[in-house]
């Protein structure tokens, strides 16, 4: 079975077929994606904003942490959910996409910088708390969060506009 | 009237600068709304709460505004590619509305909800839920455009 056999029975499952042949439920998806992206990527922005002294002075570096994170992860529950669906529904163009693959692979980017930034930032934001300036290592935790999710909002906008070569 | 030809917008005729455009327009909403909606989840009792909404609307209201202003940069340039087509658009017509109704609602009940000391739960909850629910229909509308 070739890959685009698989990726068209993916997208032939029957909710996904619904979903995609649907003149309001695809639009509400897409919408709720976006939406999630407006408030929960606003949050993001905020701790990197945080963690480059640009923003929220006033709190510590642990509250901003602490208190978005939940919200953080209801969001991006949602916003992965939601994408799935619109991905999954739509298999046989996205896979030949090039500008999805740039999104997934961003993703992966992202996933690998939390793996190397929790253990050094995140997971000890007091520590952030008790020293006098922002250590280097949290700005740079920040900057790569700002351009890899700049990039992943980018490459997700550019999908829409991807013609194949026929 | 002045003719308007939307073929001479240097819009149309780069096919970089539109996606462009609406990549900036994403970003700086999602700027704004996400400031407001920190102070939204405030209100509602949901987060942030060992410091004030007051405090709070201090600190990220810069960051709205910057945000708000790169949105309405960006919104007008993408709707002159093609005004016509957004004018005769429901979707767009929704959006406008929802997203006038969003600004002022942000600069009178909820900023002074939010600014007061020690807003009563009842109030504050009502005022931080309709912000969020303006601002999502102003998304949800400006994705419709697309489709309806």
């Amino acid at each position: 079975m070739s890959l685009a056999e698989v990726m068209h029975s993916i997208q032939s499952v029957g909710f996904l077929t619904d979903l995609r042949e649907s003149a309001l439920v695809y639009p509400v998806v897409m919408s709720t994606h976006l939406s999630c992206i407006a408030v929960f990527g606003g949050m993001i922005l905020m701790t990197d904003m945080r963690l480059l002294g640009l923003a929220l002075k006033k709190y510590t570096v642990s509250e901003v942490v602490s208190a978005l994170r939940p919200w953080k992860r209801v969001g991006g529950t949602i916003m992965i959910t939601m994408g799935l669906l619109l991905g999954s529904s739509e298999a046989d163009k996205y896979y030949i996409n090039p500008f999805f693959w740039w999104k997934l692979t961003l993703l992966t980017l992202i996933g690998v910088h939390a793996l190397i930034f929790r253990p050094l930032v995140y997971n000890h934001p007091e520590k952030i708390d008790e020293s006098p300036q922002i250590p280097a290592r949290a700005k740079w935790a920040a900057i790569l969060s700002l351009v890899l999710w700049f990039g992943v909002l980018t490459m997700g906008r550019l999908i829409g506009y991807y013609e194949p070569k026929s | 009237m002045l003719a308007y030809d939307p073929a001479s917008n240097p819009l149309n005729n780069n096919e970089w600068s539109f996606p462009l455009l609406e990549i900036l327009h994403i970003a700086g909403f999602t700027l704004s709304i996400g400031t407001i909606a920190v102070v939204d989840l405030r209100l509602l009792g949901l987060g942030l709460l060992r410091h004030s909404a007051k405090e709070l609307l201090r600190a990220t209201a810069p960051w709205t505004l910057v945000g708000l202003v790169v949105m309405l940069t960006t919104g007008p340039a993408i709707f002159s590619s093609d005004p016509v087509m957004y004018l005769r658009n429901f979707s767009f017509k929704f959006k406008m509305v929802a997203l006038l109704a969003a600004i002022l609602y942000n600069y009178t009940i909820h900023r002074k909800v939010a600014l007061a000391e020690g807003p009563s739960g009842g109030a504050a909850v009502l005022v931080g839920a309709v912000s969020l629910a303006l601002w999502i229909s102003v998304v949800f509308g400006g994705l419709f455009i697309a489709f309806v």
